[in-house]
């Protein structure tokens, strides 16, 4: 028969290693990938290790260790991890960007005290960023953000990005933001088309 | 009309009060990555009431320090037993199997030296494990030309020992046909089935807690992982945290099968997503160190 009986095939052993924020800040520069994941995820019990760990994130080359450093400073949100990933919005890695976009809409309380800013960047693209955060953020107030979006933002990428996001998760009270929006952009028909489409999403089309 | 029926009362006492019930759900979501909310409140009260009166405590205080202070780790271990969903059947999403020895099998005994190791977590009662072996047996063409490892886990110990012990009823193996259970079981004088000592025998069944990093280190080189319909009971952090987790376990090449409502690419980019026939399976890179 094929089937033989199975011999199982141990990693390495990660309590000890776990419980020396040293070492795994010394390993999150070791040359195997493997490695440098074992100890981002390790260092996830140390929250002081944050500041470390959203450096490494730039640096590091292997899209699996970028993805355990971000799950690891998921599971330690504060000011101190959002205000560490916000630089990488205006990464030129376009991976790297959306990696930490995904982080960031799982870390609503911590992002919260930072979306006005992030709205006001002189960046298009970091606000458009920003609203792609807000489309997907479990925070009872980004609805309300993206209606500020759409009364203020000057750019129309930016609008269009949030009418967007207010397709998924607006409500009736997104109603009079969505509607007027077409007329601050009446050169461009499709946002009266992309409103359009909110609306009939949220039911009041 | 029997007591067991009975829909639940709505104006008895919570077993538990509000904040009781925030504290117990946190304390189990901490050590299983499962999470309740108020909607499963009755689900969740039910068993706990079970496990104060088993344990002859006298109060959701009583037990809950018995649980959280018990070194041993036994009573939360019954309570996971308890809180646990383990509904399934032979060859349960047939199609998966028919991927699985139609295709990914003769890709990977291209490309391996070695025994193939296909891993089922959670295993539950056994079922997916054993189809595994039965669909190699029967389907594969080259099986008797490798070697083949089977290993099977879940977290919770009470279906680990019904999984070993391979003794099912009709209903978990009605998907199988007469010549099939004449194969690979023997009849029971009550009925049921039992799998046969050579197929028993073969698969290692183990207690693993899947967002417990040290219980998943123990498992390496992976070239096969059925994650079926668990991930679907996770929060974010904890599906990411089990992915990753998954990741490590698995040689590169190596694949992982979703429950048809799952999807790795709303949980993870670290995997390609491969059709084999009707299925969708996720393959970690080949030069995925």
């Amino acid at each position: 028969m094929p089937l033989v009986h199975a011999e199982r095939h141990a990693g390495p052993d990660v309590a000890d290693e776990q419980s020396d924020p040293r070492a795994l800040l010394a390993d999150l520069y070791a040359e195997e990938p493997s490695q440098r994941r074992q100890a981002a995820r390790g260092l996830a019990a140390h929250p002081q290790a944050a500041p470390d760990l959203c450096a490494r994130l730039g640096a590091e080359p292997a899209a699996s260790v970028r993805s355990v450093i971000l799950t690891s400073l998921i599971a330690m949100p504060s000011d101190t991890v959002v205000r560490s990933l916000l630089p990488y919005l205006r990464s030129k890695d376009a991976a790297l960007r959306n990696a930490v976009i995904e982080a960031l809409q799982r870390m609503p309380g911590a992002l919260g005290p930072h979306i006005r800013s992030l709205l006001e960047d002189e960046d298009s693209d970091v606000r458009i960023f920003a609203v792609n955060v807000l489309a997907a953020l479990a925070h009872a107030q980004a609805p309300r953000w993206l209606e500020v979006v759409l009364r203020c933002d000057p750019h129309v990428n930016v609008c269009a990005a949030a009418v967007d996001g207010l397709a998924e998760m607006g409500d009736r009270e997104s109603l009079p933001a969505l509607t007027a929006l077409p007329a601050r952009f009446p050169d461009e028909p499709f946002i009266a088309f992309a409103v359009q489409a909110a609306l009939a999403r949220i039911g009041a089309g | 009309m029997d007591a067991a029926l009975q829909a639940p009362n709505q104006h008895a006492p919570p077993v538990l009060s509000a904040e009781e019930f925030a504290r117990f759900c946190s304390f189990f979501y901490r050590h299983t990555g499962i999470q309740f909310n108020e909607q499963k409140r009755y689900f969740v009260e039910r068993r706990v009431q079970d496990r104060i009166r088993a344990t002859g405590s006298e109060g959701f205080r009583d037990y809950f320090s018995l649980m959280r202070f018990e070194s041993a780790g036994q009573e939360l271990q019954h309570l996971v037993n308890a809180m646990t969903v383990n509904e399934t059947y032979f060859f349960r999403e047939d199609y998966q199997f028919a991927a699985l020895t139609g295709a990914v099998l003769p890709y990977l005994a291209k490309r391996r030296q070695r025994p193939i190791r296909i891993w089922s977590l959670p295993c539950s009662t056994g079922e997916e494990p054993y189809s595994v072996a039965i669909a190699i047996l029967e389907d594969w063409a080259d099986a008797d030309g490798h070697d083949i490892e089977i290993y099977a886990s879940d977290i919770d110990s009470g279906v680990l020992e019904q999984a070993r012990a391979g003794i099912y009823g009709e209903r978990a193996l009605h998907r199988l046909s007469t010549p099939l259970r004449a194969r690979y079981f023997a009849s029971l004088p009550d009925h049921r089935f039992r799998v046969h000592e050579g197929i028993r025998a073969s698969i290692d069944f183990s207690l693993v807690n899947a967002i417990d990093p040290r219980s998943m280190a123990r498992y390496r080189g992976m070239d096969v992982v059925f994650c079926r319909n668990m991930l679907i009971y996770f929060d974010d952090l904890s599906r990411r945290q089990t992915v990753e987790a998954i990741y490590e376990n698995l040689a590169p090449g190596g694949f992982v099968f979703l429950g048809h409502s799952e999807s790795m690419s709303r949980m993870s980019s670290l995997f390609q997503p491969c059709k084999v026939g009707d299925s969708i399976v996720y393959q970690k890179p080949l030069d995925g160190e």
